[in-house]
Formats: C-alpha cells, sequence, structure tokens
C-alpha cells in the first residue's frame, strides 16, 4: 500500500496512522530520502508495519527541492533520529524540530550533500577534459568547477589550494 | 524522473545553502573552519556546540568529565566513537560518533548495475553478508517481475540460515569476551570456520560470498556440500553447548548481565529496535513471519522471545535462535528440490521504472531496501536500512546510571556491526 503526501502534513499524518486504533501502524521501518533531480523534487518516503493487521504502508512525502524543509517526527518514534540524521547528511533536507540535526557520517565540517543527484563523483571527473587526474583525497577542497571547465588537469597537479 | 545529469557539484554554493537552511529553521550557522582538519578526535570538539542535544551531552557540571571510547578501542566491534559523559564511575550520557567506516556504499549502488550491486553490498555488515544480498536481490526481482527456480529459493534459505547460526555464535562469544571472558570466543570461533569453510566451498569467497545473483543463485550446491553440512550439523550441537555451558548458567556471567540495560518493548519500538534485540523485550516481530518471503512460509518455526530485556535475555535470545536456525537447517535439507538455479535473466538488466521494498530478517534484525528504477542499467536510488544502525540509538537510552565497564557489555549484547553502521 502506498500513499502520496505534501512534506508539510507528515508528522500530522504519521501521528494518526500510528495512534489510530484500527490502523496502529506503529513500527517505523524505514525513512529515507530520494531525489528525483535537480529540476524536480524530493521525497522522503517512510515505510511502517502494523501488527494488528499484519500490514506495510509506504508513506512518501513530497518535499520542495528549493526549500527542503519538513516536520520532525522524533517526537512520534525516537528513533527516527538516526534517520533524519542521515537525510540531512547526505540529502540536505531540515526536520524542523529534531533535537539533533548533526552530520552523522561526514565530518562536521563538510559542507556538501554526496547523494544529491548533483554531486560529481570522481569517476565522472573521467567523462570531462580533464580524465586522468588522479582524484585527490580531500574532496572538500575539490574545485570541481575547474574541472568541468576543462583546465582540470592543471587543478589536480596544484594539490589543493 | 530524469536520467542522471552530470552537473560540477558547486561546493560554495552548497555551503551558503547550508546556512541559509540552518537559518531558516531556527539553527545556528554551520561553523565553516578554515581548514579542514579529519574528525574530531578529540572528546570535546573544538567548535560550538550546534544542536541542543550536542550541547546536553558537551556542556559539563561539576564533577562531571567527558572521555572518549574508540574510535580504535576493540570493544566497540568496529571503528566507532563513544563519546561518554561520566561522573566518577557512573556513565550520566553517552554519544555515539560515527563515520569512520563510511564508504556511501548507496551512492556506490547508484553508479553500479543491477548485477554488481551484490558485490557492493557485502561489506556492509560483513557478519551477514550472505542477508546483504539477499534484501536487494528480492528487491530487484519485484522490479523485473521474476522469481527465482524453487531450488534457488531453498539454497539461499540455507545459506541464510548457516550465516545466522555463525552470527549468532560469534555474538555469544563477544559478549562473553566483553565481560573478561575469553575462553568462549574460542569455541564460538571453531564453530564460525566451519561454517565459513562451507560457505567458501559453494561462493568460493569465505567472508564477503558474493553467492546471490538476481533471479537465483551462482552456483548449485553439490552432494558433497550436502554430505560435509550433515557432518556438521551432527557436532556443531556440541560445539554450542560447550560455549553455552560456560556461560548461561555461569554466576559470574548471569550477575554481569541480568538486569543490566533492560529495554522495554515499548522503548524498543520506539527506537526502531529490530530483531533479536527487540524479540528479547518481548515483542513478537520476525520478518520471516511479518513479510514472508523466500521458502519462510513453508518451513516450521515459531517467533521466539523473551520478557525481560535485558541484557541476558538477549543473550538466552541469541542462543535459542541460533538452535531455531539449526533446525530449520535441518528441514530445509530435507525438503530441497533438484531443477535449475538460476532464472533466465538478461545480461544487463533494465527493470520497469518502478520502486520495490524488500526486508529480510538478518541475525542483526530488520534489513531492508527499497530501490527505485527509472528503467536505465543502475538503480535510480538504492537505500539500505540497516538494524545495527537503528540498534545503536539505544546506547544513549540504556547507559545513563550504569558503570563505565557496562558499556561494553551493553554495547555487545545490542551486537551492532560497524561495517552495516556506517555503510
Amino acid at each position: 500500500m502506498e500513499l502520496s503526501i505534501d512534506g508539510a502534513r507528515n508528522a500530522e499524518l504519521l501521528a494518526r496512522l500510528r495512534d489510530d486504533e484500527e490502523l496502529a501502524f506503529t513500527y517505523l521501518a524505514d525513512a529515507a530520502a530520494v531525489d528525483y533531480g535537480v529540476d524536480a523534487h524530493f521525497e522522503v518516503v517512510y515505510h511502517l508495519y502494523s501488527t494488528r493487521h499484519p500490514a506495510w504502508l509506504r508513506v512518501r512525502a513530497r518535499v520542495d527541492r528549493a526549500d527542503p524543509h519538513l516536520p520532525s517526527v522524533t517526537h512520534l518514534w525516537n528513533g527516527a533520529m538516526f534517520h533524519e540524521r542521515e537525510m540531512y547528511d547526505m540529502m540536505g533536507i531540515v526536520f524542523n524540530g529534531n533535537r539533533d540535526l548533526r552530520r552523522i557520517y561526514m565530518s562536521p565540517d563538510y559542507r556538501s550533500f554526496p547523494q544529491r543527484k548533483d554531486f560529481l563523483l570522481p569517476d565522472d571527473a573521467a567523462d570531462s577534459p580533464a580524465a586522468g587526474v588522479n582524484p585527490l583525497e580531500r574532496p572538500e577542497t575539490w574545485d570541481l568547477a575547474r574541472f568541468a571547465a576543462g583546465e582540470g588537469a592543471q587543478a589536480g597537479r596544484e594539490g589543493p589550494a | 524522473m530524469t536520467a542522471k545529469t552530470r552537473i560540477p557539484d558547486p561546493i560554495e554554493l552548497d555551503r551558503a545553502e547550508e546556512a541559509r537552511l540552518r537559518a531558516s529553521a531556527g539553527l545556528a550557522p554551520p561553523t565553516a573552519t578554515p581548514e579542514y582538519a579529519g574528525f574530531d578526535t578529540v572528546a570535546i570538539p573544538d567548535r560550538p556546540p550546534v544542536t541542543d542535544r550536542e550541547k546536553e551531552v558537551y556542556t559539563l557540571d561539576e564533577g562531571e568529565m567527558l572521555f572518549n571510547m574508540g574510535p580504535q578501542h576493540p570493544s566497540t566491534h568496529g571503528v566507532m566513537r563513544l563519546v561518554v559523559k561520566v561522573r566518577g564511575e557512573i556513565v550520566v550520557d553517552i554519544d555515539p560518533v560515527l563515520g569512520y567506516l563510511h564508504r556511501g556504499i548507496e551512492k556506490l549502488c547508484e553508479n553500479a548495475t543491477y548485477t554488481t550491486v551484490m558485490t557492493y553490498v557485502d561489506p556492509m555488515d560483513y557478519m551477514s553478508a550472505m542477508h546483504n544480498e539477499h534484501a536487494p536481490a528480492i528487491a530487484f526481482e519485484k522490479l523485473m517481475g521474476i522469481t527465482p527456480p524453487p531450488r534457488a529459493e531453498y539454497i539461499r534459505a540455507l545459506v541464510m540460515e548457516l550465516n545466522r547460526a555463525f552470527s549468532h555464535g560469534l555474538m555469544m562469544g563477544f559478549l562473553a569476551l566483553d565481560l573478561g571472558g575469553l575462553t568462549p570466543i574460542l569455541y564460538s570461533f571453531i564453530n564460525r570456520d566451519e561454517v565459513v569453510d562451507l560457505l567458501s566451498s559453494i561462493s568460493g569467497q569465505r567472508m564477503l560470498f558474493n553467492f546471490l545473483r538476481v533471479g537465483g543463485v551462482n552456483w548449485d550446491v553439490s552432494d558433497e556440500f550436502i554430505s560435509r553440512l550433515s557432518t556438521w550439523r551432527a557436532k556443531t550441537g556440541h560445539t554450542v553447548g560447550l560455549s553455552e555451558k560456560l556461560m548461561t548458567e555461569n554466576e559470574i556471567f548471569i550477575r554481569r548481565t541480568k538486569g543490566m540495560g533492560v529495554l522495554s518493548g515499548e522503548q524498543a519500538v520506539s527506537l526502531g529496535v529490530s530483531g533479536p534485540n527487540l524479540r528479547a523485550s518481548g515483542v513478537p516481530f520476525d520478518v520471516r513471519k511479518a513479510h514472508p518471503y523466500s521458502i519462510y512460509p513453508e518451513l516450521e518455526f515459531e517467533v521466539i522471545t523473551h520478557e525481560a530485556g535485558d541484557v541476558y535475555a538477549r543473550y538466552l535470545q541469541r542462543v535459542a535462535e541460533l538452535k531455531q536456525s539449526l533446525h530449520l537447517i535441518d528441514q530445509i535439507v530435507d525438503r530441497m528440490p533438484h531443477g535449475p538455479v538460476q532464472a533466465q535473466v538478461p545480461g544487463i538488466i533494465r527493470p520497469k521504472p518502478g520502486r520495490a521494498y524488500a526486508a529480510v530478517e538478518s541475525p542483526r534484525g530488520l534489513y531492508s531496501v527499497y530501490a527505485i528504477s527509472d528503467g536505465g542499467p543502475n538503480p535510480y536510488r538504492f537505500r539500505m536500512r540497516d538494524p545495527s544502525f537503528i540498534s545503536l540509538q539505544a546506547m544513549p537510552v540504556l547507559m545513563p546510571g550504569r558503570l563505565i565497564a557496562d558499556t561494553m557489555a551493553i554495547m555487545a549484547s545490542l551486537d551492532p556491526i560497524m561495517g552495516g553502521v556506517d555503510k
């Protein structure tokens, strides 16, 4: 089963799904973010399980890519904390009301969101005019704009700025 | 859904965007450090706390101190750091710091073909590599609308239960090791090495098996394997019994584990804890029953639960499930049909656009994959939910008020594997 909703309504709806006696979707199995591309939107996907039926439910909450905010559900499930921290870290989605929205995998001074579809992988640099440059080990110092502009070979040899 | 766009990543723009996002959410601005200094390895980071929770952990009252456990501590089951706040010998708060083993497997899989995804997911939770392969295999089969032949399903279930048997056996050993008992781990490793030998004889690899394929398994099992399996099966009860004899009735072990780290069923559900940890708290949630997959609906087994929810109950839960796995192996071997082990699958897999969710019961709990296809040769989105990542959130709930020495016992009873936690 699947429900598509607007991101702003997620906490309200999930609270009803969890607390309703008939529905009783008490277990949050998964929460993940999907990036549908630069000219589209994000989606936060919740997978819920109800022991009562038993049944599984997928809730897809749509989030605007230019303004990726939605309410946190950590007050409903404490375990949503790591899910939301991961989504913030990897996709840059901000959960309003989350008490601990820190990066979880990347270092605290990392400033990019690696799982977005417009994040450039080192392998993709091989398709650019700068092919053959050994990627540096410190991605946050890469000047990828220069890679794309075709002066990447030089940029690579200079080392980090 | 658009095709993969290749736009250079504007790091500077991202920095500005993060600052803007944080400001509009009412959070403190990110503290930009001019030079990348690696991970914070001191207990107190040299930057102001950004979130409420961070303030709570890193603000010290009179008589409190912070120290690091890890990232190289042998008992953290991998590279992970626990920032522990103590007052004397009593733990006040605990903050797990992750990411030391982060490899970005989800992103790698989104840039790999459906067939090669199987090699990337193996080193996730390296104690249950077979389960790691099972969930993506099921998800991709759902996307393609194919079913593996019955013999392949039986072989899959067989290797899953073998994998569960050695993983639970090792957990028993590691729990004793973390409490200071050195002997059980040796018995556990005897058992584990025998299973690993069995599995490597059919897959060719010791730990990262790369055995499952979309639509079946890589190799058929031979009669020789089945006879080796029954030799192992005949003596494994004895080997498990040896570990058990050392621990289950051991008074020191009981005193160290009983009543410690009690997780109520309600707390466990709220935290998303799954698998043996959840069932040890009395919640009968087993994915093999709740989301039936493979041949599990045909096998006879009951969901085992324990009520206490403490470290000892989690240990007993593992022992009981290990024995249950052995019974399941017997059933599977008895009923295994003959036939092909691989369905017809094109060389380059291009499923129709769609989305699929597949969950399996790994030794650590609910391991699930959510895969989205856009019709291309690689998954558009590949999401893995690892049970140990989520179970780790129980640490800050269980630890306050316990002694420092109990940290490792509670941690070992949750049985997290850092390869899975850090993806």
